[in-house]
């Protein structure tokens, strides 16, 4: 039962701030990964969770009570670090056993329960090891044996993961996914690896300078950005510069730098008006590739008809690089000079060779739109 | 033409493969040599001199007899109580002098270690400094600063702290206030050198486990500051142990290093002295030996009471 809420959270060094604004209620049991580029002010707001930071400002709330000044040695939540930070002088099972030590449970009794984690963590037997003769991964678990093993309210990972290889840190977020299911902990993750994020959050908060920007589920932070800098920071994009010249009942007329005219369908009235400078974002995966450039439109794009004859949500380009990714092609399409991406997946026998004349269309509903600010424009 | 070219390699690669079966000790060796040689010069020969003496008799006109085997200056030595009394001062002297030094020592370093920006240059600048006077000057200067008319003894008695003077000098408490300021630099940088290398998110795993602010000092950042603690606690003690010149200018008693002094230099009896120093090299190696044990275990788990 441990539920934090962060009120109006700051943190500032001197003249720079680190943290601003940072209020979000995190819920009992759940897993919030904190996600954002480096120097996004993530780590600091869960150092201030942990007690390791002061808030200069704000308040923090841990299952009800106010614990904003309270050191880290009194608050029952518990961090693994980026690089472990284990004792080296001590053994493993003394690690495991460090916080149960401070919390004076007797040596039999910490000795099992140290044993007991490690076990669980997969690492029985290394007890006696000395913790800076062990690999990477298995440094890893003992700290997350370490911290598991004083049964902390909250469990707080700062970029655990980030110092392991690849394929390690695949299999470690599987298996912390597996052991958050089954302790029904909370836990705070940070990260910087939206891949990471997506895996292991029930709900993620995105973080840029010093601001957490939006909070919710994977599949709506990544459906439903709430700013541009989301949108690009969630995956791969083309950023597509335009100018409304028109607006219509159920439509936003844009031209853009691809020299094409589209038509973005809404069905509200949204605050532009013509003249607004938008940015579109069209993901590659809401894109599809034509190789007759005269075809009839798939089906489900809808293809409004301007007045000239032309359709709205398609434009005509040129191949120029093909990239192979292995799961998917990404080939990059130069549209009357302006240069944009599409993917097909790997297995198309019928790749797109360099220089080939191709379409790419899309569904008008599928396009975002930003304002200059970065503030998402509702369709 | 290429023969000759052949024959080269050749040889020169035989040159290497016999240098490469030595190298694993006679290069080590090689490297150290210059360090040897002024080891063997100026401790291994005149130990061996000083051992030498320590055997001799003494003489009426010169200051041993040369040629002569005898126990005599040992059987003085072990025999006089005024021997035995100056070891026991020169030992109390060594060990409070080594105690505080290791200990403020470690609360300086960790000072330092985290301070920032001008004020961590600054607590490593003010280390430094002292050891730019000379070290007779600094000492003497306590001189002004401890005597029953000097400035502390002033400002006590004008605070309605004392009401009359204290005589720090010359005196014990002058002696181990002249002798701490000598070896406390070195304490200090030994023992943050170690600090240097250690990683603060360690102290903070163990803040973050429950441990209190000294309960993690003590769990966590003495153990692994141990080898600096150990050679601050050698040079502390080694070098207090034997100290002439605070003693000389703060004392008014006398230590083990004056006592040979006058031994040699005023009395001319130089198998005397020679055993002397012998007997207290000898105390000095158990005592480093104890003190060696004694710290390495503590490097382990730190059990409190």
């Amino acid at each position: 039962m441990s539920e934090i809420t962060l009120r109006d959270l700051e943190k500032r060094y001197g003249e720079t701030t680190a943290v601003q604004d940072v209020s979000v209620e995190i819920r009992d049991g759940e897993l919030l990964c904190l996600l954002g580029p480096s120097g996004s002010g993530k780590s600091t707001t869960l150092r201030m969770i942990a007690g390791l930071e002061t808030p200069t400002s704000g308040e923090i709330t841990l299952d009800g009570a106010d614990v904003t000044d309270q050191p880290a040695y009194e608050r029952n939540t518990s961090t693994v670090f980026q690089d472990w930070a284990l004792f080296p002088h001590k053994t493993v099972l003394e690690n495991v056993a460090f916080g149960l030590k401070m919390r004076d449970v007797p040596k039999d009794e910490r000795r099992e329960r140290a044993e007991a984690m490690l076990e669980r963590v997969q690492m029985g037997g290394y007890g006696d090891e000395d913790p800076t003769t062990l690999s990477g991964g298995q440094k890893q678990r003992v700290a997350l044996a370490r911290s598991l093993a004083v049964n902390p309210d909250v469990l707080l990972l700062d970029e655990p993961l980030s110092n392991l290889d690849k394929r390690l840190r695949e299999d470690m977020q599987i298996e912390l996914r597996e052991i958050h299911e089954d302790l029904e902990e909370t836990f705070v993750h940070v990260t910087h690896d939206q891949d990471e994020a997506f895996t292991l959050a029930d709900r993620i908060g995105i973080m840029d300078q010093g601001e957490l920007i939006q909070v919710g589920e994977p599949t709506e932070v990544y459906e439903n950005p709430a700013n541009r800098f989301i949108e690009g920071f969630l995956g791969d994009t083309n950023f597509v510069d335009s100018q409304v010249v028109g607006v219509t009942d159920g439509a936003v007329r844009v031209e853009t730098e691809l020299g094409y005219e589209l038509v973005l369908p809404t069905d509200r009235n949204p605050d532009v008006a013509e003249g607004t400078e938008l940015t579109l974002s069209l993901r590659p995966e809401v894109l599809s590739i034509e190789r007759d450039p005269t075809a009839d439109a798939v089906e489900g794009h809808e293809q409004p008809m301007l007045a000239d004859g032309s359709t709205s949500n398609a434009v005509v380009g040129t191949v120029e690089n093909v990239l192979y990714r292995g799961s998917t092609v990404r080939y990059s399409v130069s549209v009357n000079g302006t240069s944009m991406f599409a993917e097909r997946t790997g297995a198309s026998t019928d790749a797109l060779t360099a220089g080939e004349e191709i379409r790419i269309e899309w569904d008008g509903t599928d396009v975002l739109a930003f304002r200059t600010d970065g503030s998402r424009v509702t369709l | 033409m290429a023969e000759t070219n052949s024959q080269f390699p050749r040889s020169l690669k035989g040159v290497r493969e016999s240098l490469g079966q030595q190298s694993g000790s006679n290069r080590a060796l090689l490297l150290m040599a210059p360090l040897l040689a002024f080891e063997l010069l100026v401790f291994v020969v005149p130990f061996f001199i000083l051992l030498r003496i320590s055997f001799a008799e003494e003489s009426s006109d010169l200051v041993y007899a040369e040629g002569t085997w005898t126990l005599e200056a040992y059987s003085s030595v072990l025999t006089s109580d005024l021997i035995w009394s100056i070891v026991g001062y020169s030992f109390l002297l060594g060990i409070v002098v080594t105690v505080l030094s290791v200990l403020i020592g470690l609360f300086y370093a960790y000072a330092i270690w985290r301070s920032t920006g001008l004020l961590k240059s600054l607590l490593l600048f003010s280390v430094v400094l002292p050891l730019l006077t000379t070290l007779v000057i600094r000492t003497y200067a306590f001189n002004p600063l401890l005597s029953p008319s000097g400035t502390l003894n002033e400002l006590l008695l004008s605070l309605g702290l004392i009401s009359s003077p204290i005589q720090f000098v010359p005196g014990t408490v002058g002696v181990v206030v002249g002798q701490l300021y000598i070896v406390l630099p070195y304490a200090v940088l030994a023992i943050y050198s170690v600090l240097a290398t250690m990683d603060w998110h360690v102290v903070e795993a163990a803040r973050d486990l429950g441990a209190s602010r000294p309960r993690s000092v003590l769990e966590v950042v003495v153990p692994q500051a141990m080898p600096g603690v150990i050679v601050a606690a050698v040079i502390s003690f080694a070098w207090s142990v034997g100290a002439y010149a605070a003693p000389d200018l703060l004392s008014g008693n006398i230590t083990f290093a004056m006592q040979v002094e006058g031994l040699m230099l005023s009395d001319m009896r130089y198998p005397l002295a020679a055993a002397f120093s012998v007997l207290m090299l000898l105390l000095m190696l158990v005592s480093i030996a104890i003190m060696f044990t004694l710290l390495n275990r503590i490097g382990g788990e730190f059990e409190l009471a």
